[in-house]
């Protein structure tokens, strides 16, 4: 599903943020790269999300080469991958059906294509029934339902999910954390980059560590090491 | 591209010009002065270029033959003069219709006219009015007559006033075109200018949605495509309001019009209702043309990503 072969990302200055990284994801697979701040973590999400290509190396996702990817080729990659942050970035504005619909019509969805598509990944999120709330009015842990909602309208093969509790509490970074799995369960390959050593012990999957840009470690059923 | 995508390319143009509704009226305030300059511009050169075909028409040379000068030796300048292929028409006038002439323009002035009948003798010439095909063939017609055998039975010939009418117009005309290029040329600018600002202010207060759509796989082209459609709604109401505006100011200025040119009666409105599509066809094409490059210049950079 994913391939990175020999992967180095290297920033003007000579500022190394990867290097020579070499990992193989399978379809279905839940990772979890860990790893402090700066060691690369998001660096690697913005190559696999063609925000930046590597400096060195080949990325393969889903058997194509991403490596040098056209501009016009990216948002097709993009719909392939639901992509999930830390700071859930919502409209404010909108609600949380405008916010998800947003997405679909983004791609050209029209809008009763988009009224039958909602209401089903906002019940595989549980969000049933508060879709015309505003995100404000909301906890943090159902605006990440929602992006997590918003990731999946396309039917992503991959999930990539970016600190995604890193702005909530125990309780809403523990159903967020269920939610992956359950999505990880119905085929969904997911990749999960956190810092949080409960997280990632908790998921009790497949851990890949990085440090100073390198894979320090990479476990099948790992723990958070650092 | 389906009818989903269009309606919403659409939904989010109208959005992004209600949003900023001040920005947007100021942006079509100027397309619209921009437009307005441009049509003065219209204007002056209708003006100025019916004004000269009107007096190039009234332009002739009398040549006033010597009173002593016999009217077959006229004719026969005439004749002469006829068959060269520079001329459009020859008009003889007697001895006795000269003076009939002359009396008449000077009933008022009993003076010239006691004076005359004082003299007895007709003292005027004969005048022979010649008429050319094109302006510029009247200095070799004087050429042609001045290097002839007739030069000697001519007392006079009247054309360099016409000539110094004519360039006198001209100067002015191409100094006003001048002036009216400069301003046509800075309104223009500052409204390409202002276009472009108002296109990265619409960017800026939508960076958050350009940001999800890049997100969620959005093209290039959907992410632009709202703000070129803006940019025409600000080049379509520009151009409506420079219509709107010049219309009213044509008929202010048709009396003034109307004053100079008298009997030839020439209507500006009527011109421009002629070559309406012409006019602000053209105009809308280039007002169009200008905004959307200005504003794929004003998106591009939010585009990398």
């Amino acid at each position: 599903m994913i391939i990175l072969k020999s992967v180095s990302k290297i920033y003007p200055g000579n500022s190394v943020a990867l290097k020579g990284i070499n990992v193989h994801i399978k379809p279905k697979e839940f990772v979890s790269i860990v790893g402090r701040s700066g060691t690369g973590k998001t660096t690697l999400v913005r190559i696999l999300t063609a925000e930046e290509p590597p400096t060195q190396g080949t990325v393969i996702i889903g058997g194509w080469d991403i490596t040098h990817i056209k501009r016009s080729e990216v948002p097709i990659l993009r719909r392939q991958i639901g992509v999930v942050f830390q700071d859930f970035k919502l409209l404010e504005k909108k609600t949380f059906f405008e916010n998800i619909a947003f997405a679909l019509q983004a791609c050209g969805t029209s809008w009763r294509r988009a009224r039958e598509i909602i209401p089903q990944v906002l019940k595989i999120v549980g969000l049933s029934g508060k879709e015309h709330r505003y995100p404000v009015q909301l906890s943090g842990g159902e605006q990440q339902r929602v992006a997590i909602a918003r990731a999946l309208v396309h039917r992503p093969k991959i999930l990539l999910a970016d600190e995604p509790t890193g702005n909530l509490d125990s309780i809403n970074t523990q159903e967020i954390v269920d939610l992956l799995l359950k999505i990880n369960e119905f085929g969904t390959t997911v990749l999960l980059v956190s810092h949080d050593r409960e997280v990632v012990n908790y998921v009790n999957k497949r851990v890949i560590t990085l440090d100073n840009g390198q894979i320090i470690s990479d476990q099948k059923h790992g723990k958070y090491l650092l | 591209m389906n009818v989903a995508a269009l309606i919403q390319i659409f939904t989010f143009a109208w959005q992004g010009f209600w949003r900023n509704i001040w920005l947007s009226i100021v942006t079509i305030t100027i397309i619209a002065l921009a437009l307005f300059s441009v049509n003065f511009l219209i204007i002056l050169n209708v003006v100025t270029a019916t004004a000269i075909d009107v007096i190039k028409n009234k332009v002739d040379v009398s040549l006033y033959f010597r009173p002593e000068i016999t009217e077959t030796q006229v004719l026969e300048a005439q004749t002469f003069l006829s068959a060269l292929a520079q001329i459009e028409t020859t008009t003889y006038i007697s001895q006795q219709d000269a003076l009939q002439a002359f009396r008449q323009r000077h009933q008022q002035d009993q003076t010239i006219i006691a004076s005359l009948d004082e003299l007895g003798d007709n003292p005027l010439g004969a005048t022979l009015i010649v008429k050319a095909k094109q302006i510029e063939d009247y200095p070799e017609i004087i050429s042609v007559v001045t290097n002839s055998k007739y030069n000697d039975l001519i007392l006079d010939k009247n054309f360099a006033d016409n000539q110094v009418y004519i360039e006198k117009i001209k100067n002015v005309s191409d100094n006003v075109n001048k002036i009216g290029f400069a301003a046509a040329g800075i309104f223009i600018l500052i409204a390409g200018l202002i276009v472009f600002n108002t296109i990265r202010v619409a960017i800026y207060t939508h960076r958050e949605e350009i940001g999800i759509m890049k997100l969620v796989g959005a093209t290039n082209w959907f992410i632009r495509s709202p703000f070129i459609v803006e940019s025409f709604f600000y080049a379509i109401l520009g151009t409506v309001l420079a219509v709107a505006v010049v219309f009213p100011a044509l008929n202010v200025v048709q009396p003034y019009i109307d004053a100079f040119f008298l009997a030839e009666g020439f209507s500006l409105r009527d011109y421009f209702m002629s070559h309406f599509l012409a006019i602000f066809g053209i105009e809308l094409l280039i007002t169009i043309l200008l905004n959307v490059s200005s504003s794929s210049i004003a998106i591009r950079r939010y585009l990398r990503v």
